[in-house]
């Protein structure tokens, strides 16, 4: 055997004999595993301060990537090799709650319950089981240069559907490569959080308070959609991050766009003059500046091999003084604790301050198991009347009559 | 010699591959373009160009990060390590299901080739739960196991070794040769072309492999690159560009280094001369 | 000679098992036992997050997926997929791998530069491409300088695939122009050498030695390439999530959401199998089209 293939196999060998070494190594503390997706730099200052509190638990963190992220914790829950306490999102969530994955936190979140914004998230049946971190909306950001060159009023946004449009009626006209209204694109998941606003602004919901039926095919529903295609005729139809670039670029009017920009925003387009709102509500007398909520929430699992660490840690994680300190580090999430935008932070940043009063009428989806296939036929359907392959009026019914059947067909599984 | 000189043409290729090289290197000039602009800008129409700046500022945040060398180092030797494993197991499987007869060899090698064909999606969680099971989870076996063989190698050594002339193993077999020492000592030398690929294709899926070191390993100490990478510079909502770039590059180089050292391995004429021997 | 030849013909041989053993184990465990997991898996209602409740549904699954009109969309996007880029992406790396095949000066420079694709990872050229692609991106750029209203590339459902198409073409062809060149080295010189002397024109050379001396090599690159585009899915989940109005919707793709946001992973592995026996049924139509035969006496 020539040289070459010795040290191949030489190596082969010697690697099958390392092979089982790695992993942690063990600790005499008692340990509580989290699973979670913030930078380590972000999470870690709250992590000292709960094991300086708490100098009997050894948290051992990992930090899971967004990418393929749920395939990692489903992969976990399949085998039985569970974190102890796991960040989940809020979409993700009633699919491990309904399916009996995760452990009961009814009685330990009771007595939070009124201190947490959408505490609703968290219940599923009647039951909660986990607990909500930190919430986030969307809300409108408006380029104030643009406004000012389209002869707008820059002291306040558009509050309504109407100055929303006229606004991006002028923008669209400026030409140069300029878009009024960033409209998103169909994708999944992202699409529903910018036409449902409008929905729900205008009074228009999703099921019915039973939650067997759809209550989806509405007047105020079918105006939202309206509304919406109206305003892609006068912008820019993209994706999310397109349209953030635009946004940033100063290419773009207005759009409905997350947290996720007050980080992008001093680094990539720092001399950018904008403002973020309300979402417009229909009119100056009815409807609300609905918006979308979302967020993490903290969750043992059923197979969770340390359960009181495990809310220790959520029970800490949660409250406001650590949520508050996560959210200044990360500024694309706000906690969920009822009053954080008292904080002098967010009171010394207005643009940040709207996302959380946002947060005031911002409506989280339904918890029911077939949410998801729910929020997959309204974008469908919507992106479909995008597209011109449908009228609005043959979306909202066809998408109405989807989630009708999912709401009728689907039952919880039993644990 | 002269006869050898004039079958070889001369060489007018370059001028027609010239331009194609070009457009396959233009997204990669985007990529370096990208990775030393300020900023996490995405910002992709040429616009950007009229704002170029300079900055290391990218490659050195990566750099700088503590756990960037352990990661590194995970990458190199797992991917080492494999495609040590796939370059063994690939040429002894390959040559036996090349040119040995035996009840099921047809099947084996229909089997081989089946194994590459249903999605890694569906197999994530049953080679979990095996890895589980055997409490290997969280360890560089997890890591290296499962890959240690590999379909692939099998095939294209299988494949090469049909192409091969049987003269000389026949000879030898002749001379009385035992089939190990046929194998080790003429066979291999042969195959280098065809080692030569599977190496450089084992050590490219394993240096850039995501999802089984993702779900397999939980430790920060068993972290490899892509997932260490994604793990700096791809947020829920947004991708830092300048970070992700920076660090696709970092890792970009073994692999083109492992492709230059391998590639020379695919030189012309290594068969010639051996028949007259 | 005769004698010898039939006893090594069908004897069972110890060397063949001592090359083969240890191997077969590792395949065992690690590759045939989760695909029977997952094909077992097929037959059931399973869902990872609750293995516990698992109901064995008979075929269920697979006549689910039969009647599932989006099964049939991706099947037929995976197919065009196939179809579209295989001959392409084929053609490219063997006119390539002919190309560098003989010494020129530069000629490593040109090979790691085609190769160059392979060595990112997918994700990362996925995101680029998706940068390229966009309305104010390079490519639209250059479809307004050479006069033409550029398409919506990504967001048009009639361009869509196409785009993800060409990409594919563009990565991949390097990494199939290497397999190539190792196929082509293993022709001895001489043929060439004796063809050369009997006059044959560089073209008569290609038909009757190269291309025919190549065909283990060219099966192997068309399998492996079909088996490959068959499962097209990082491209597809990076740059387009399915859209638009499904139009990039993918047979893995499909199977994926299945099994990761719907937690059906029976029904997933359903779909993975009905993909598989197509694929297996497409590498069988190239062995018998290229006529290649086991190993020889």
């Amino acid at each position: 055997m020539n040289g070459l293939m010795k040290g191949l196999l030489a190596s082969s060998v010697m690697a099958l004999l390392i092979t089982g070494c790695g992993g942690a190594p063990k600790s005499k503390k008692e340990t509580v595993v989290f699973w979670q997706f913030f930078p380590a730099e972000q999470i870690q200052p709250v992590l000292d301060e709960f094991a300086k509190q708490n100098p009997d638990l050894d948290v051992q963190m990992e930090q899971l990537t967004w990418q393929s992220g749920l395939e990692k914790i489903t992969a976990a829950t399949a085998a039985g090799n569970v974190p102890d306490l796991c960040e989940l999102g809020s979409t993700w969530f009633p699919r491990f709650a309904s399916q009996g994955a995760l452990a009961d936190w009814s009685d330990s979140t009771a007595p939070l319950a009124t201190g947490m914004v959408l505490a609703d998230m968290a219940r599923v049946n009647g039951k909660a089981y986990g607990l909500p971190w930190v919430v986030g909306t969307r809300a409108l950001f408006w380029n104030k240069d643009l406004f000012a060159k389209a002869g707008l009023d820059t002291s306040k946004a558009p509050e309504t559907w109407p100055e929303l449009l006229e606004a991006s009626r002028k923008i669209n006209a400026l030409g140069g490569g300029v878009a009024g209204y960033g409209v998103n694109a169909g994708e999944r998941y992202v699409l529903f959080k910018k036409f449902m606003p409008y929905g729900w602004g205008n009074g228009g919901t999703l099921l019915t308070p039973d939650g067997k039926g759809s209550a989806f095919d509405s007047r105020a529903n079918l105006e939202a959609l309206d509304f919406l295609l109206t305003l892609g005729k006068n912008g820019r139809v993209d994706k999310q991050d397109q349209l953030d670039e635009a946004f940033m670029q100063g290419k773009l009017g207005a759009q409905i766009s997350g947290a996720w920009l007050f980080r992008k925003i001093p680094k990539q387009a720092p001399d950018l003059r904008y403002g973020v709102a309300l979402v417009p509500k229909p009119a100056t007398d009815h409807g609300t500046h609905a918006s979308f909520a979302g967020g993490e929430l903290l969750a043992s699992f059923a197979k969770s091999k340390n359960p009181t660490g495990a809310w220790r840690l959520a029970k800490f994680l949660a409250s406001r003084e650590a949520a508050l300190l996560l959210c200044k580090a990360n500024q694309s999430v706000q906690p969920a604790v009822v009053g954080a935008v008292a904080d002098a932070y967010y009171q010394s940043r207005p643009n940040e301050a709207v996302m959380v009063e946002q947060l005031a009428s911002a409506v989280p989806t339904p918890n029911h198991p077939a949410w998801l296939d729910m929020e997959s036929a309204i974008e469908d359907e919507v992106e479909k009347a995008l597209y011109g392959k449908e009228t609005a009026a043959t979306a909202i019914t066809n998408a109405s009559k989807r989630i009708d059947a999912l709401a009728k067909t689907t039952e919880p599984a039993a644990r | 010699m002269s006869v050898a000189r004039s079958v070889q043409r001369a060489p007018k290729a370059p001028w027609l591959l010239a331009p194609l090289l070009l457009t396959m290197l233009v997204p990669f000039a985007w990529m370096l373009f990208l990775s030393v602009q300020p900023g996490a800008g995405g910002d992709l129409s040429l616009h950007a160009l009229s704002k170029a700046r300079f900055t290391l500022e990218h490659y050195a945040e990566l750099l700088k990060q503590s756990a960037f060398p352990r990661y590194l180092f995970n990458s190199l030797f797992v991917a080492t390590v494999v495609v040590g494993g796939n370059v063994l197991t690939g040429a002894m499987v390959g040559y036996a299901l090349a040119r040995k007869r035996f009840f099921g060899n047809r099947a084996l090698t229909w089997g081989v080739i089946a194994t590459l064909m249903v999605p890694k999606q569906v197999l994530m969680i049953p080679l979990y739960l095996v890895l589980a099971k055997l409490h290997l989870l969280n360890t560089y076996a997890a890591l290296i196991l499962p890959f240690f063989v590999d379909a692939f190698s099998i095939f294209l050594v299988r494949q090469y070794v049909m192409q091969l002339p049987h003269e000389l193993e026949d000879a030898a077999r002749v001379d009385g040769a035992g089939e190990l020492r046929i194998f080790a000592t003429i066979v291999l030398p042969l195959l280098r072309p065809a080692l030569a690929v599977v190496a450089i294709n084992g050590f490219l899926l394993n240096w850039n492999s995501f999802l089984f070191p993702l779900i397999f390993t939980d430790s920060d100490k068993l972290r490899t690159l892509p997932v260490g990478l994604a793990l700096f510079a791809q947020g829920e909502h947004a991708v830092d560009w300048g970070l992700l770039m920076a660090g696709s590059t970092i890792s970009a180089v073994p692999v083109l280094l492992a492709f230059v050292v391998f590639q020379r391995q695919i030189i012309e004429g290594i068969t010639a001369g051996a028949e007259k021997g | 000679m005769t004698a010898r030849a039939a006893k090594r013909r069908g004897r069972f041989e110890p060397a063949t098992w001592i090359l083969l053993s240890p191997w077969i184990l590792a395949l065992i465990v690690f590759v045939a036992y989760p695909f029977g997991f997952s094909f077992a898996l097929s037959f059931y209602d399973y869902s990872p997050l609750n293995p516990a409740a698992a109901k064995f549904l008979g075929l269920a699954n697979y006549a689910e997926a039969l009647k599932d009109p989006l099964f049939w969309t991706a099947l037929k996007n995976t197919l065009v997929f196939v179809f579209g880029t295989i001959p392409f992406t084929t053609s490219l790396a063997l006119g390539l791998a002919l190309g560098l095949k003989r010494a020129f000066k530069g000629r490593d420079f040109y090979r790691a530069g085609f190769f160059l694709p392979t060595v990112v990872s997918i994700v990362v050229i996925s995101l680029v491409w998706k940068g390229l692609y966009a309305p104010e991106g390079p490519l639209s750029a250059l479809a307004q300088s050479l006069g033409l209203v550029p398409p919506r590339w990504l967001l048009d459902p009639n361009t869509a695939l196409a785009s993800i198409m060409a990409m594919d073409v563009w990565a991949a062809s390097g990494y199939y122009m290497v397999i190539f060149l190792a196929g082509l080295q293993a022709i001895p010189e001489e043929l060439y050498e004796a063809a050369a002397l009997e006059g044959a024109s560089s073209w008569q050379r290609l038909r009757h030695i190269t291309l025919p001396m190549l065909k283990p090599t060219f099966l192997f690159v068309l399998v492996v390439n079909s088996v490959r585009s068959l499962q097209i899915f990082t491209e597809v989940f990076v740059m387009t999530g399915g859209g638009p109005l499904h139009s990039t919707v993918t047979s893995v793709f499909y199977l994926y959401e299945q099994a990761f946001y719907k937690f059906r992973l029976g029904y997933a592995s359903a779909i993975a199998y009905l993909l598989f026996s197509l694929t297996l049924l497409l590498a069988f139509v190239q062995v018998k089209w290229l006529k290649l035969e086991g190993p020889k006496s």
